[in-house]
């Protein structure tokens, strides 16, 4: 049925064929030096920019950039929990959102699988960190918005990295904030934070999310098929690039605290 | 991100900023606004993608272009699909799910604004009459809410769709092809703008209202002019007012089209 609260299109669209010209090899991801299409080595992470306080109405926001990949993420609350039964607990509800225009393919603008399925894991890498026992009575209301999806993996990474962000800017008491990172596993390598076109093509991937001052790893996802060393390898790596990322994201909030002096 | 574009006071006249505010509300609301314009490709899976900033109110428009067949009543005509999306992340005041009433009415007026008076040739869009079109699929998503929406989801939409690039299409047996690289742009009829004005105790225009002003005004002017200063849209909405204040409205609107044009026009150059 059609939705009377949007402006409809026509029912059935297609995206065109794109007549490739012939003369085009398969690209490489990696150049007999082991550099990648952007010129970054295996084992580096895309540069990051990170902004807090974007969002005027939210109690906290960040927004992140890595090269295409851009997300904002704002935070409302604590505010009251609306369901009149008591909880001695703080609620921590997580929601990400892709932009219709941030994929490849068009996104229809209402909520799918993919998108509960993501948000649930940003809760889950977010809630060991927050200090939800002195929050009875209260929810966290956590939106973030995709702009532009460029490798799923490392979008939801980036997206957990700038939700703590967010969070620790509305001011709500955590324990450490949560950096993430992302690797995927292509031809026997891992390449850290893959992109888009590396995701394609990857035999497997991990995410991993990690608390740098307490040594705590609060969230772990791995699919497809790989050795356990190549796993362990992953994950130090990965502890490593978050240990980076954790840097910039107390640099981001250091930045603001300056501004709110001034 | 962007490029900021201060609208200087002049530096001769000094005021209390009160005195200011009650003399010359305009100029003082106008001395906050920070444009910034951002209408070259930020969003590389849009096929066209602009970022308006008027003052802390962000908006972020992409645009997608798809195909389908044409109407069968208008078969030489390809399709423009706006959509606004006020998510949660913008404002307290939204809740996730489908679009609330005030995003209705916004991408409603949106979509009357582009069809009458035409604002884009839409047969430019036809691929194959009677058999294939372009879909352009128009989506806006506000970040920050603080006032004045319409006006920054017209010029995020203006200047998205003046970015639009798309490939050159032909249709073959009942399939669309198209070439790799982009090229053609498309084709205005004309280029509007909205300005809003809100209304305070009757007789205080107060020009691009934000979020506080929004919530105490009882009246608020909206009216988008094209580049030759003809109108295409007035909404009044609340109580009334008088045709002078209505005239001044219209006045001051030409005067701001021209601002508008100029921080658009230098955001691209700067791209």
């Amino acid at each position: 049925m059609a939705d009377r609260r949007r402006i409809q299109g026509p029912e059935v669209t297609v995206t065109p064929i794109i007549i490739k010209s012939s003369d085009k090899k398969k690209l490489l991801l990696k150049d007999v030096n082991g550099r990648r299409r952007d010129g970054r080595n295996l084992e580096d992470i895309r540069p990051i920019f990170l902004k807090t306080g974007l969002i005027s109405q939210a109690n906290g926001s960040a927004y992140v950039e890595l090269r295409q990949t851009k997300i904002a993420c704002g935070v409302y609350g604590p505010r009251q929990t609306k369901v009149a039964s008591f909880s001695g607990k703080g609620n921590l509800n997580c929601e990400i959102k892709f932009a219709p225009f941030s994929c490849l393919k068009r996104r229809q603008p209402y909520r799918d699988a993919q998108e509960k399925e993501l948000s649930h894991l940003v809760f889950e890498a977010l809630a060991p960190s927050i200090r939800l026992d002195l929050l009875p009575k209260s929810t966290i209301d956590v939106f973030i918005s995709v702009l532009e999806n460029d490798g799923t993996a490392s979008c939801l990474a980036a997206a957990i990295t700038c939700a703590s962000v967010a969070v620790a800017d509305a001011g709500i008491e955590m324990l450490d904030q949560v950096a993430s990172c992302s690797a995927s596993y292509i031809d026997g390598d891992i390449y850290m934070d893959s992109d888009l076109l590396e995701e394609q093509r990857e035999t497997g991937s991990i995410v991993l999310s990690y608390m740098p001052s307490l040594n705590e790893v609060t969230h772990i996802l791995q699919s497809g098929e790989v050795e356990i060393s190549q796993t362990t390898q992953a994950i130090e790596q990965c502890t490593d690039a978050c240990s980076k990322i954790y840097s910039i994201m107390n640099h981001s909030l250091l930045e603001s605290v300056k501004d709110k002096m001034q | 991100m962007g490029n900021e574009n201060n609208v200087n006071p002049n530096p001769t006249i000094t005021f209390e900023a009160e005195t200011f505010r009650r003399i010359q509300p305009e100029e003082y609301l106008r001395k906050f606004v920070q444009q910034h314009v951002r209408p070259d490709g930020c969003i590389t899976t849009a096929d066209g993608s602009s970022m308006v900033r008027i003052g802390n109110t962000t908006i972020v428009c992409g645009i997608k272009a798809e195909v389908s067949e044409p109407k069968l009543n208008f078969p030489k005509e390809g399709y423009l699909v706006p959509n606004i999306d006020l998510s949660p992340i913008c404002s307290p005041r939204f809740k996730p799910g489908p679009p609330s009433e005030q995003a209705q009415i916004l991408s409603e007026n949106l979509n009357k604004l582009l069809k009458n008076p035409k604002v884009i040739d839409l047969e430019t869009l036809c691929i194959q009459e009677g058999k294939a079109a372009w879909v352009l699929f128009a989506d806006i998503v506000c970040v920050n809410y603080d006032g004045n929406i319409f006006d920054a989801c017209v010029m995020a939409l203006i200047s998205a769709l003046a970015d639009v690039k798309l490939p050159k299409a032909v249709y073959e047996d009942g399939l669309v092809k198209a070439t790799e690289e982009k090229i053609i742009a498309l084709s205005f009829i004309r280029t509007p703008y909205s300005i809003s004005f809100a209304m305070f105790d009757g007789k205080h225009l107060l020009a691009d209202p934000n979020e506080m002003e929004e919530s105490i005004i009882k009246s608020a002017i909206t009216i988008a002019i094209d580049e030759t200063g003809q109108l295409c849209n007035i909404w009044k909405v609340g109580t009334s007012c008088t045709p002078e204040q209505l005239r001044t409205c219209i006045s001051k609107a030409r005067d701001r089209y021209v601002d508008i044009t100029s921080i658009i026009e230098k955001a691209r150059q700067a791209t």
